[in-house]
Parts: C-alpha cells; structure tokens; sequence
C-alpha cells in the first residue's frame, strides 16, 4: 500500500478546488447524463456497452456450441446458424474487441499523460453515441432474421444480392461504415491527445507503454480503416444500386474485395492485440515491483509491429494465385514480424524473473494471456508452411488458433486491466478470492472449449458448418468444446458477479492500492471530474514512483498548473512536452447526441432504402455540425482586426 | 550552415514539429485518413483495369475526353491561391482579404461542380454506374470527389457566413480558417490525382 | 556549447532525426508497393518486360535502393545514438533523452526492414518472375 499521494494535494487551496469542482462537476441530471463529455464517464460506458456486446455475441456463441454438442442435432436451422456465427464473429471483432480498448483508452490516456480530458471531448462523446447506436442497429437486426449472415469477412460472391437476397449483408455494410466514424473519431482523438496534452516534462521517452500501444492503434486504424469502408461502400453498392465492382462478368473482380478486406484486416489484428499488449505493460510493473524490461525495445516493438501488419494482408490468400515471386516478398514480412512479438514476450518474461512477482487476480490473468497468446501464436507460425496451410484452412483448427490469439491475446488482458483498474475505476476494491475463481474458470474453460478444436480440425472437420454426420474424433470432442464453453461461461459469469459485488459491497479504494508507476495512482479513487487538482510536472517514466514528479503535485504545484479559474488544461509539445500554452476545454453539450441521433436516422433510412429521409437526415448532419463548430462573437480588440 | 552544426547533438534533438494546435492535428489525422482512402478508391481501379486485361474503357465505351476536365482542372487547382490569401490576410487581421478570398474560392468551386454536371449529362447518355464496372469506377470516383468538393465548399461558405457576421476571426482566431484550409487544399491535389487516373491513365 | 546551430542547421538535424527513424519503414513500404504491383501488373499482362527492361531489373532495382536507403537511415540513427549518449555541457536533458530513446527505436527498426526487404529480395534470385 502507499503511504503518499493520499492527502488531498497540498498544492491546491480550498478555493481553488472549489472553483475546479464548481467549472469541471456535473450535477446528476437527465440533461447532464446525455450531455457529458468526461472522458471518464465516456469510457466507462464504452466498457459497459461493449462489455453488453460481449454478452450477447457470447450467447451466439454458446447457441452455436450447444448446437455442435452432438451430430445432426437440429436446434438451429441453417440460417440462423449463419446468422449467428457470423454476428458472432462481426460483434467480438468490430463492437466488444477494439471499443472495449478504447473504453480503457478513453479512461486512462487523460489520466496517464497528467491531463483533465481528451484533446475533444465533444468529439469523443460523439464517438461514444455512434459506436451505440451502430451497435444497436447492428444487433437488432437478428430478432428480425435479417442479421448479416455471409461470415465476418463477407466474402464475394456469396455477398452479392444474387447470392445473399435480404438485407442482411446490407446491415453489415452500413453498420460498418456507421461503426466506422466512431472508430476514425476516437483515434484521432487519440492521437492527438497523447501528442499535445501531456503532462509538461512528459517527453516521448517518459510516455507509458500503454499510451504508447494506444497511438500505435490509432495510427493503425487511420491507415487501415479506409480499405474496409471503401469495400464496404462498393458492397453496397453493387447490392442496392446495381454497380459491378466485384462482378466479374462485367470487368468487375471478386478479389478485389479480399484484397481490401485483408488490407484492413491484418493491421486489425494488431488494432485488438496491441492495445492489450499495452495493458500487459501497464499492470506488470505494480506486480512485480518494477518497471518493464527495455522500454525502448518495447517502444520499438509497437511501433515496428504496427507498421509490418500493413505488408502480410496477401497471406490470407495463398490459394488466389498470385505470383510466387510476389508472395514471397509478403512472406518475408509475415515471418519477420514474429521478431518484435517475440521481444515483448521476453521483455515481459525478464520482468517478471527480475522483479518480486505479486500473485494477485490481475497477475494471474497476465500469466494466462502469456500461456496461451504463446501457443496460439505457435499454430500461427504453423501455416507459415504453406502445405499444412492448404491442409487446414477453413477447418476448426483455424477457428482454435484464432481464439488463442484473441482470447489469449486480447481477453485475459482485458480481464486483467478490468481487476487492475476497478478500485481506480469504481472506487473499490474487488473481492480477490472471487476474482481467482473466476481466473481458473475461465483459463480452464478457455482451453477445455479450443483446445479439441486443433484436433478435430485435424480430423477434417470444417468451420461453418450448421451440424455434422458422427465421424470418428469429432464426436467426443465436439462435446468435450460444449462443455468448456459452458465452464468459460461460468468463468465470466463471476467476472461479472465480482465487479458487481466491488461495486456494491467492496472496501474503498485508496488513491493507490497497487503501489503503481504510472500517473493515473497519484489522484484519487475515483478520480475527480477534473482528474488532478494540480497537473503535475514529470521527471521521469515512473512519475509515481519519482519523488520529485510527486511533489510537483503537492508542495511544489504551482499556479499555472493548478489553472482554477476556467475549464482549463495544459498545450505542451509534440515530443519533449515543454509548456505551451492553456486552452479552454469545451462544457457538456447535447451537440453529440443529436448529431450522432441524426446519423442513426441516415443509416436506417438508407437500410429501407427511404432516400429522401436519409437526404433530410443527411442535411441535418450538416447543420448540427455547423452549429457545433459556430464560432463565439467575441470583441474586436481580442481577435485583433484591422480597420 | 555546417556539416558540423547540423549533425551537432542540439540539431539533432531539434523538436520537429512543434507548437502545432490540436484542431491543427486533428484536421491533418482526418486529412491522412482521407487521402487513404481515396488512395484505395484509385487503387482498386487500376487493380480492375489491369485484372481485365482487355481493352480499356470496355464494352466499347470510348475514352474520356480531356477538354471539360482540363478546365475543370484550370478551375479548382487555381482555386487554392485565394484561400491561401485570405488566411495570409486574417492573419494580419485583414477581414476584407478574408472575405474576398473565400468569395472568390466559392466561385470557383461551384464553377467546378457546374461542369462536373454538364460533364455527367453528357456521360450518362454513354454509359451509366451499372453499366459495367468501368462505369462504377468512373461514377464512384468523380461522384466521391465530387461529394468532397460540395464538403470543402460547405466549409468555406460557413466561414464566409461566420466573418461577414463579424465577431469571428481576426489575427489572434484564425484557426478554423486555416483547417478549411488545409481540407480545400486536399480536395484540390486529390483532383490532381484523379485527373490523371480517370482521364490521362486509359491514354497512356 | 559556446555556439548554438543556426535555424537551417536545426532544421536539417530535425528531419536527419526523422529520416533516421522512419527511413527504413517508408524505404520498405514503397519496395513492397513497388515490387507487388510492377510483378503483379507485368504478369497479368503477360510479358516478362517492362519498356527496353528486363522484369527482373525492374523489381532488382526495387529491392536494391530502397535497401540502400535504409542502410542510410541505420547510419543516420547511429549517429543519433552516437551524439545522445555524451551529450555536451548546457544542453537541455529532455530531448537528449527522448532522442536517445528514439536512436535505439530507429536502430533496431531500421535494422528489422533491412532484413526483410534483403530476405525478399534473395527469392528474386531463386524464382522466376512470373511463375505462379
Ligand atoms: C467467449 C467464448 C467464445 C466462444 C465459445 C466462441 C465460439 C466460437 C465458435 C464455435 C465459432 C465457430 C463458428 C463456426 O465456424 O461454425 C466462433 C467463430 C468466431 N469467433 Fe468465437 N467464441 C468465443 C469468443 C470469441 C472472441 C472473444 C472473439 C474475438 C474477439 C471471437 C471471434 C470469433 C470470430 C471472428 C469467429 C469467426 C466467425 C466467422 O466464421 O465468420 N470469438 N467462435
Ligand atoms: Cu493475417
């Protein structure tokens, strides 16, 4: 436990917390809950909402489970087992994996680089409400029958309106290009934050690894979203008005769908993992007492990663006959980029051999993540052999190595970053001998459920299938994966129940509890709406565990780090993070709602093909921005105008 | 200027770049994003054209003609220097600049939508989007870029809007004029580009 | 340091820095996008030349310079490292840190690309360009 930072920060005087509270506190009510533009409250509630996802894509999943735990069971109908699998699959990658991420980005990058909000808080807000609202137009289209059905990756031909009658795909299409604002929205928000709101002192060699991993993603979304939205636009397209581009019978190219999707694909990957690999960073030195291995190796590692993901898309299509010559220029890249992977692993394994390791829930869900993103990555680098590649694909053993990776890639950290961050979060404590139930149930439901599927993949069995005839290794661990799904299930369940019961019955937190080095531990628990009564001033990588970062919070603050009289946060440079100038944050404001309220109303009508509502909605996106963005009449002399 | 003193330990730890504002940044990210994707639009077009490997435009459609574009082209890219000079202008709190610039800018864009239609009603009696493929490349571009100036001019007739109210801008507030700015000055390259493609490219 | 760099010479050490760091990653991109769309485009339309050249010259070329380009930023990121690590007297201690930090990033990244663009490029010398 630390003994510091407890006190309310001695820098500040009662007056000018008053005024900070009396500029930055929301009184609860109706208007100030849809107005808010907190980073905090924004964050928590991406992590509610795609914590909400995760829910119902996992109830798709048992479904499909519960279907597969005999042969020829008849449950589900063929249609609903497409919709499921593949709703399934869109929701954990596009509306639980990245939000999720970005919930605890929004949450903590503020609060990590010593800031008292995003660098647009309306901004983000809107972000919040798209990515609801895409969520939600997505999800309700099953109770319908009319969910995308054409599998995650929504491959052409099969995707065409000859092929997929319906709306299904076109849900998928304008789901994802609503979804996709949001995503674009948030990470230029990202970036931009992390460049121009750190704390001054905070130079680049002094940012967390996880703001690091942050902005790493976001550079990835930049490039990488723009592929998946043009393929989608040209889906839509071609299914709604009539265009050829991926007909080959009109000069159009069905591959120039997958190469798009795998353009965008890949780097996606790394847009779930990376952030995660950042929580690993982040929560591993309070447990093992001290600071990650080789930052600079781990700095390099995700900047060299986030750039290689863009240079292995073609792997996906081994069998579409391409030049030897060509892939192999592809391959080079795909093997090479094991290299920083492998770095992290091991800057991660020497922390952890070097440091004093603290057995505690978030650090066993670490150990989870190394033990099975390994072996996952294992079977990964096995269809580097393109043999076995041919051998496999399209069989369960794809469906087991992608679930390693993800789940042990993106979950478990995410498991282990919702235990770590909850008492910052919440203001309490989490019941630790629950949170050690729910890790063993999950790890071993996680494994119990994929692990057969290497084997009867191998066996032969494909993915996507409704049901199957009794062979010989499918039956028998078929219902061995069903019965760990129910056990990962539980598992999560008492995840759930554990946040729940921190939430009503946990001890409070104190500002601290981990003894932590990074900022978000040296103000309170929760924090308040303006995050730090006195923006420090950092010395080092480890501000919290740095005396002199800490007394520039309390002894040493000054007055214009304090910045009571206005909403006010702290401009410092894009790399060294020297001091330049206060700016004036935007107040809560229902501006995002309605502008998210009218793209909602755009994309539905759209979906029903009402075009002249979409055109009025259309319309009023562009009035709300306008007014939103209206500048202020302010006098003459201030502006500074000639006659 | 020395070898010596570029290669010092002081120039090399330069901060570079510095002092930008956040509006500044985020409009530069969304820009970057954009130019992808128009990066994307271009590429697959030539992707089909040369998986086609037939003869191109196809279907006996005959090779776009230069004279519209050209002068759409003399009118937009042109169009970029009054914006530069009005954002010079409000910067010395100039507000006549500022006004006369985005009028002018604004002329010149809608000029450029104008022929872009009298060039659609003469495409389209040739061939259409669902034509074949060729026609969905050559609507979706022109059509997306097209949408982009309509964007690009919205944001300079809402400026135009705000200074004529007064109270806007002047040496010390400038910043939104100068992210429309850089927003036109994208549109504007990204035709440079597009007029290669779509017109130049079938030629060569 | 009696004498501080000019505003040119601080504006060419900023973008040497920059082309220490990134060099190596924009070299492998453009290779990449290069040597796919030359084979890929060459191929399709069923010839083995491109112009007066040889396919092979083409994408050798490709492999080559932006090969050489790196191996100029691994220099450049050396010298970073080299110039952070006794820093002289008086001069500010954070961005010496940060291109300290940054020095050992770019030597390690440029390194990484010059290994893949140098693996990629020995299938050149084993596979005929067109061959699918
Ligand atoms: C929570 C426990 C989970 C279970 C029991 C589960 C189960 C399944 C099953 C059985 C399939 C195969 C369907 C088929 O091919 O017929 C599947 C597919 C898939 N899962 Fe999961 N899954 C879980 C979690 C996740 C997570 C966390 C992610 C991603 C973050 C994920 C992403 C996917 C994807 C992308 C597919 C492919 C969908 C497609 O074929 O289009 N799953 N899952
Ligand atoms: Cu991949």
């Amino acid at each position: 436990m630390s003994t510091t930072a407890a006190a309310p920060a001695p820098g500040a005087s009662r007056e000018d917390l008053a005024a900070l509270e009396e500029r930055w506190g929301e009184r609860p009510s109706l208007r100030s809950w849809f107005g808010t533009v907190d980073h905090k409250r924004i964050g928590r509630r991406y992590l509610v909402t795609a914590g909400f996802f995760f829910i119902l894509a996992g109830l798709s999943a048992l479904a499909m489970r519960t279907q597969l735990a005999r042969p020829e069971s008849r449950l589900l109908s063929p249609q609903e087992y497409n919709q499921l699998f593949t709703m399934h699959g869109t929701a954990m990658i596009f509306l639980f994996a990245t939000p999720m991420l970005f919930g605890f980005g929004n949450f903590l990058v503020p609060l990590m680089i010593g800031s008292r909000d995003m660098a647009f808080p309306k901004l983000n807000a809107l972000g919040y409400w798209v990515f609801l609202f895409a969520g939600l137009f997505m999800w309700a289209s099953l109770p319908f029958g009319a969910a995308p059905n054409g599998g995650w990756f929504a491959y052409v031909p099969l995707t065409e309106r000859t092929n997929t009658p319906g709306l299904h795909m076109d849900v998928y299409s304008l789901g994802l290009l609503f979804l996709g604002i949001a995503t674009t929205a948030g990470s230029i928000n990202f970036i931009v934050t992390a460049l121009k709101l750190r704390a001054p002192g905070m130079s680049l060699n002094r940012v967390p690894l996880f703001v690091w991993a942050i902005v790493a993603t976001a550079f990835m979304v930049i490039f990488a979203l723009p592929a998946l939205n043009l393929d989608n636009a040209m889906l839509f397209l071609d299914r709604r008005f009539g265009t050829h581009f991926f007909d080959p019978g009109a000069a159009g190219n069905v591959l120039l769908w997958q190469h798009l999707f795998w353009i965008f694909g890949h780097p996606d990957v790394y847009i779930i993992v990376m952030p995660a690999l950042g929580i690993v960073s982040a929560v591993l030195p309070a447990f093992t007492r001290r600071g990650v291995v080789g930052y600079p190796l781990i700095v390099f590692a995700i900047v060299a990663i986030s750039i290689i993901s863009f240079g292995v898309w073609v792997h996906h299509m081994f069998a579409t006959g391409l030049p030897r010559l060509s892939y192999s220029f592809f391959s080079a890249a795909s093997t090479i980029i094991t290299i920083p992977s492998g770095i992290q692993i091991f800057a991660w394994l020497a922390t952890m051999a070097l440091g004093r390791v603290v057995l505690k829930v978030p650090m066993l869900f670490l150990i989870g993540f190394v033990v099975t993103f390994v072996l996952g990555g294992f079977t990964g680098t096995m269809f580097a052999l393109t043999a076995f590649d041919q051998q496999v694909t399209d069989s369960y053993f794809v469906v087991a190595h992608f679930h390693y990776v993800l789940i042990g890639g993106a979950v478990f950290p995410m498991l282990a970053g919702i235990y770590y961050w909850l008492p910052k979060i919440t203001g309490r404590m989490y019941h630790e001998g629950l949170g050690r139930w729910a890790f063993w149930l999950v790890f071993a439901g996680m494994h119990v459920t994929f692990f057969p599927m290497h084997l009867y993949g191998l066996f032969g069995m494909p993915r996507r299938v409704y049901t199957y005839r009794s062979e010989p290794g499918w039956d028998g661990w078929n219902l061995v994966s069903t019965a760990g799904s129910y056990l990962l299930a539980i598992g999560l369940l008492l995840v759930l129940i554990g946040v729940l019961h921190a939430i009503r019955r946990g001890r409070p937190a104190p500002p601290d509890p981990w003894g932590a080095d990074s900022l978000e531990w040296s103000t309170d628990s929760p924090p308040k709406p303006y995050n730090f009564p006195v923006l420090p001033r950092v010395h080092s990588l480890h501000p919290t565990w740095d005396e002199a970062s800490r007394e520039s919070m309390g002894a040493g603050a000054t007055r214009d780090r304090i910045l009571a009289d206005g909403r006010r946060t702290l401009l410092t440079s894009e790399l060294d993070g020297s001091r330049e100038r206060v700016v004036e944050m935007p107040e809560a404001s229902l501006q995002p709602l309605v502008l998210a309220l009218a793209m909602l109303v755009f994309f539905t009508a759209m979906l029903v093909a009402w075009y002249p509502v979409a055109a009025v909605a259309a319309v009023a996106v562009a009035a709300t921005i306008a007014v939103w963005l209206w500048p202020p009449r302010r006098p003459e002399r201030e502006l500074g105008v000639q006659p | 200027m020395s070898v010596r003193a570029a290669t010092g330990t002081e120039a090399l730890t330069t901060e570079l770049p510095v002092g930008r504002s956040t509006g500044w940044w985020g409009m530069v990210m969304f820009v970057v994003t954009e130019a992808t994707l128009f990066a994307c639009l271009l590429g697959s077009y030539f992707y089909l054209r040369f998986q086609y490997g037939g003869p191109w435009p196809p279907d006996g459609i005959s090779k776009p003609k230069l004279l519209v574009p050209l002068v759409m082209t003399a009118v937009l890219l042109p169009s970029s220097l009054p914006v530069v000079w009005a954002e010079r202008g409000i910067r010395q709190g100039q507000r006549w600049r500022l006004r006369a610039g985005l009028a002018a800018t604004l002329v010149l864009g809608v000029t450029f939508l104008a022929l872009q239609a009298s060039e659609y009603a003469e495409k389209l009696r040739e061939f259409t989007m669902t034509t074949d493929a060729y026609g969905s490349l050559f609507y979706l571009i022109t059509g997306f870029h097209g949408l982009h100036v309509l964007v690009g001019l919205t944001m300079i007739g809402w400026l135009l809007a705000a200074s004529l109210r007064g109270g806007s801008f002047g040496a010390h507030r400038h910043e939104r004029v100068r992210n429309a700015a850089i927003y036109w000055h994208f549109v504007d390259l990204v035709w440079a580009a597009i007029l290669f493609t779509v017109y130049l490219s079938p030629r060569l | 340091m009696s004498t501080h760099p000019g505003p040119r010479a601080r504006l060419t050490g900023g973008l040497l820095f920059w082309y220490a760091v990134l060099g190596g990653a924009i070299a492998w991109a453009v290779h990449l996008l290069a040597v796919w769309g030359v084979d890929e485009l060459t191929c399709a339309g069923g010839r083995e030349r491109i112009g007066a050249l040889p396919l092979r010259a083409v994408i050798g070329a490709a492999v080559v310079l932006p090969a050489l380009a790196t191996v100029g930023a691994l220099l450049a990121a050396a010298l970073v490292w080299r110039r952070t690590s006794h820093p002289p007297e008086g001069v500010d201690e954070r961005p010496v840190g940060r291109g300290r930090m940054a020095a050992v990033v770019a030597i390690w990244s440029n390194l990484l690309f010059l290994t893949i663009i140098v693996l990629g490029g020995i299938a050149l010398l084993v596979l005929p360009p067109c061959l699918r």
